[in-house]
């Protein structure tokens, strides 16, 4: 749902915080944005998966962002946000740490990820490029979902 | 194609609600309702069911149906007696009737053909007389089918052969009738056009003045010359479901003129005469094709109105919207999030510490008995009487009764009991298997009956209730009872208690719940089909309920279940385990304690189990075996939920404390994320967070091949 990175027109994407580093995912796929309420765990899931909160009436499973991409995190707080995205016809909500801004980007601009990165940004990084002196990664978000899938029993 | 399939499934639609209706006047009639509406009512079903089989070339269908209702139309006329043997016999046909319509749709069996083949020999008998039935019914049929309706409204014509030139002039004037029961006259035409060439002229001098054109009636008429050597019964098979709707005439062309179609009004003033002579009846009186025109010069709109209103009044059709399941369950949805929004805010507004008597918190009140009807009216959408299911009844046992040779009547009650679709869909097949074993465990023959001083025939009762929020369904039987003895002998014999198990009455009785328990000594077609009542018991445990038993020696049974009238809610034990809030299922328990420290023992390293009414039972610490701590209850705290499950397992479920019983509205986990183990679903509490479900059963299996410690923590 977020390819067509061949396309060259611009497209807007979210780009928020985690720790020091900055990434984004194309806004289309953002529903809402909101502040951190705290979940209910899960038991037997993995330790990226916070839990679940209430959207409105849905159960709506928290995935931290942070944990998953292998980075330091801490325990939430409530000036930390849960974007909420529409992933592969799935409402998930992604605890990051703060959104940063919007962004117009011209795909050209986008380079491979480089080899430094460890290999868990790898896998969700499609690529990064550079604004106002900034690095930002292109997170694909869909990859977030395959392995919540492949453990389900 | 789309179309036609939508139409396909509307008719059977409604041939369900038809049959529904043919077995309920035929019960009626059984119990000696004698007026001419009843018998009536049973030949429009039938008739309907016939009409709309026909339009889809359900030749099988058909076939039966118009021998059902050419017995009906002698019972109807008063030519045969509507005796008892004769119910009877109707009964069973309209039981085969169904079978026909199932095998139609295509999800039923094939019509048994012997069963189905005995019946119309049974029928023509009753209608034609001893001897009178032809011997060979499938030809009989072809040649009769589409015939001898027509033959009984124009005798005249019955005899005539294929016309003489090969040719037929057919008149048609349809009344307004025709086209508001969905009828066509270009289909019609096609239809003709089918046999040979047609050429058709039209005869437009009946048109009034525009200004006292009536648009629901019809002023046209067709006169259509067909070039076909066809027999006369094939032209008027064009429009057998349209008689009674229409003038027709048919003759062989280039004979005499005819005489038939009542000279079409040659001014605005016949037709109030025309609208009398059309709403003449529902059902054509045996009359002469040509209906003679009425010469009566009613011109007056009082006239008029005067023959709209001397329509014999249609059975009053409750006024209803057949709409999409999913609409409604979208509604239900939205609503449920109301309600929890509205508790949420009531909260809120209870802990910002404002006055009982603002404003705010009058409005709120409000606000929450509205939305509380307006759940109720929600729910009540998906709501149906038990009726539907208690319908199909009267045919088991009818049929119970015929194979064991007993007995048998059968009463219910409480039809219009209400409670959720999904609830009523899943009730069927328990209730069909209690009473099948009502009829052949619990109820004695009719020789043994009288020996032990009852009437021969026995009652078999089947009753629904609402009580406390939920819906009762008892099954009783006036028979033997259980036989405690036996019973206790096979528990014993196939190694499901120990010998010298002292039970009470009440728990023999329960025994025939266990897995692998059959009491029939001789495993009869009836209920020995390898499903016992454990599957009973669990089918009604999966939908949220509980069964019991109650049984008198001599006296009979009765089986109790009692079940949620919905799925989308449940009525859970909410419960703290570790910091989280938890909903244990409150069919599950059985009892609460708090036991005291020296109350647990130990097997083994770090098994516990608990005294409970003389037994052990295995305590699974709740927040340990989810995770959420490493370390269980410490002894002397915390309050033990006594569980049963599925399998009638028993486990003690340790937590911190409990909160109290509520109804909460299940959330799928699912829906956005998928099943976690030992969770069942998610609800939404009052303070807005989310509150999981416990999967009794899967909680306690965990708890049986728990890991080692370290493990249990949430994984990486």
């Amino acid at each position: 749902m977020t390819e067509a990175l061949t396309n060259a027109a611009a497209r807007e994407l979210i780009a928020f915080r985690i720790g020091e580093q900055e990434f984004c995912v194309d806004i289309m796929s953002v529903r809402e944005i909101r502040g951190w309420t705290p979940a209910t765990p899960l038991p037997r899931t993995p330790s990226y998966l916070k839990g679940v909160i209430n959207l409105r009436g849905a159960v709506l499973p928290i995935v931290d962002l942070g944990a998953r991409f292998g980075l330091r995190t801490a325990e939430p707080t409530a000036r930390h946000v849960i974007m909420v995205a529409h992933i592969a016809g799935r409402l998930v909500g992604l605890l990051v740490d703060a959104v940063s801004d919007i962004i117009q980007l011209d795909e050209g601009a986008v380079q491979p990820t480089p080899d430094v990165a460890s290999e868990e940004v790898r896998a969700f990084v499609k690529g990064i490029f550079a604004v106002d002196g900034r690095l930002i990664s292109l997170i694909d978000p869909s990859l977030i979902l395959p392995a919540m899938e492949a453990e389900a029993a | 194609m789309d179309t036609m399939e939508e139409i396909r499934a509307t008719f059977f639609q409604e041939c369900e609600e038809l049959l529904a209706e043919l077995e309920a006047k035929l019960l009626l009639l059984e119990a000696g309702a004698d007026d001419g509406e009843t018998i009536n009512a049973v030949f429009r079903a039938v008739h309907s069911v016939k009409g709309g089989a026909g339009a889809f070339g359900l030749d099988a269908l058909v076939r039966f149906a118009h021998v059902l209702e050419t017995l009906l139309d002698e019972l109807r006329a008063g030519r045969k007696p509507c005796d008892e043997p004769t119910v009877r016999t109707l009964l069973r046909a309209a039981d085969v009737l169904a079978d026909h319509v199932a095998a139609a749709r295509g999800d039923g069996p094939e019509v048994d053909e012997g069963r189905s083949a005995a019946l119309v020999a049974e029928l023509e008998t009753l209608t034609h007389g001893e001897g009178g039935a032809p011997a060979d019914l499938a030809e009989a049929e072809e040649d009769d089918f589409g015939f001898q309706p027509v033959a009984l409204e124009i005798p005249s014509l019955e005899d005539a052969p294929a016309a003489a030139g090969g040719a037929w002039r057919i008149v048609l004037r349809p009344h307004g009738r025709m086209y508001a029961n969905a009828n066509e006259t270009a289909l019609l035409l096609r239809e003709l056009g089918r046999l040979g060439p047609i050429s058709v002229e039209l005869d437009d001098s009946g048109l009034p003045p525009l200004d006292a054109l009536d648009p629901a009636e019809n002023h046209l008429t067709w006169i259509i010359r067909l070039e076909a050597p066809v027999a006369e019964a094939a032209v008027r098979e064009v429009f057998d479901f349209v008689e009674g709707d229409c003038d027709l005439s048919v003759e062989p062309a280039d004979g005499p003129a005819a005489p038939l179609p009542p000279p079409p009004p040659t001014d605005d003033l016949d037709i109030a005469a025309l609208l009398a002579a059309a709403q003449a009846g529902p059902e054509p009186a045996p009359e002469p094709a040509p209906a003679p025109a009425p010469a009566a010069p009613a011109t007056d709109a009082a006239a008029t109105q005067a023959a709209l209103t001397a329509t014999p009044p249609a059975a009053a059709a409750p006024a209803t919207i057949r709409v999409d399941l999913e609409r409604v369950d979208r509604l239900i949805n939205v609503v449920g999030e109301l309600v929890i929004q509205q508790a949420m805010l009531a909260q809120r507004v209870t802990e910002s510490g404002l006055a009982r008597s603002s404003g705010i918190s009058v409005g709120l009140e409000d606000l929450e008995l509205l939305t509380r009807e307006i759940q109720d009216s929600v729910m009540a959408i998906r709501a149906q009487p038990v009726k539907s299911v208690f319908q199909r009844m009267p045919r088991l046992v009818r049929e119970v009764a015929e194979q064991t040779g007993k007995r048998v009547r059968l009463v219910t009650d409480g039809e219009a009991t209400e409670v959720d679709k999904t609830v009523v869909e899943r009730l069927a097949e328990p209730i069909t298997h209690m009473l099948r074993n009502a009829i052949d465990h619990g109820l004695e023959t009719p020789e043994a009956r009288i020996a032990a001083g009852k009437s021969p025939e026995g009652v078999v009762r089947l009753a629904a209730l609402h009580r406390s929020g939920r819906i009762v369904i008892e099954i009783s039987d006036d028979g033997c009872g259980i036989n405690r003895e036996r019973v206790r002998g096979i528990a014993v014999a196939k190694g499901l208690i120990a010998e010298d198990a002292a039970l009470t009455e009440d728990e023999i009785d329960n025994l025939i719940f266990l897995p692998g328990f059959s009491t029939a000594e001789t495993v009869s077609d009836i209920s020995g089909r390898g499903v016992g009542m454990d599957v009973v018991r669990r089918s009604i445990q999966s939908l949220g309920g509980r069964i019991s038993i109650s049984s008198t020696p001599g006296r009979g049974s009765t089986f109790t279940l009692s079940l949620p009238l919905t799925l989308a809610v449940l009525d859970g034990m909410v419960v703290g385990a570790a910091e989280q809030t938890l909903v244990a299922p409150l069919s599950t328990i059985v009892e609460s304690l708090t036991p005291k420290a020296g109350d647990l023992h130990y097997v083994g390293g770090r098994d516990a189990v608990i005294r409970f009414r003389e037994a052990f039972v295995p305590v699974v610490d709740v927040a340990q075996t989810m995770g959420f701590r490493d370390t269980p209850v410490p002894a002397g705290q915390g309050v033990a939920v006594v569980v049963e499950t599925e399998s009638g397992a028993r486990a003690a479920l340790m937590v911190d404390a409990i909160h109290g019983q509520r109804q909460v509205v299940i959330k799928s986990l699912e829906s956005n994320f998928r099943q976690v183990e030992g969770v069942a679903a998610a609800t939404i509490l009052g303070d807005g967070r989310v509150a999981l479900i416990l999967d009794v059963d899967a909680l306690v299996a965990n708890a049986r091949r728990r890991p080692a410690p370290a493990e249990l923590k949430l994984a990486s």
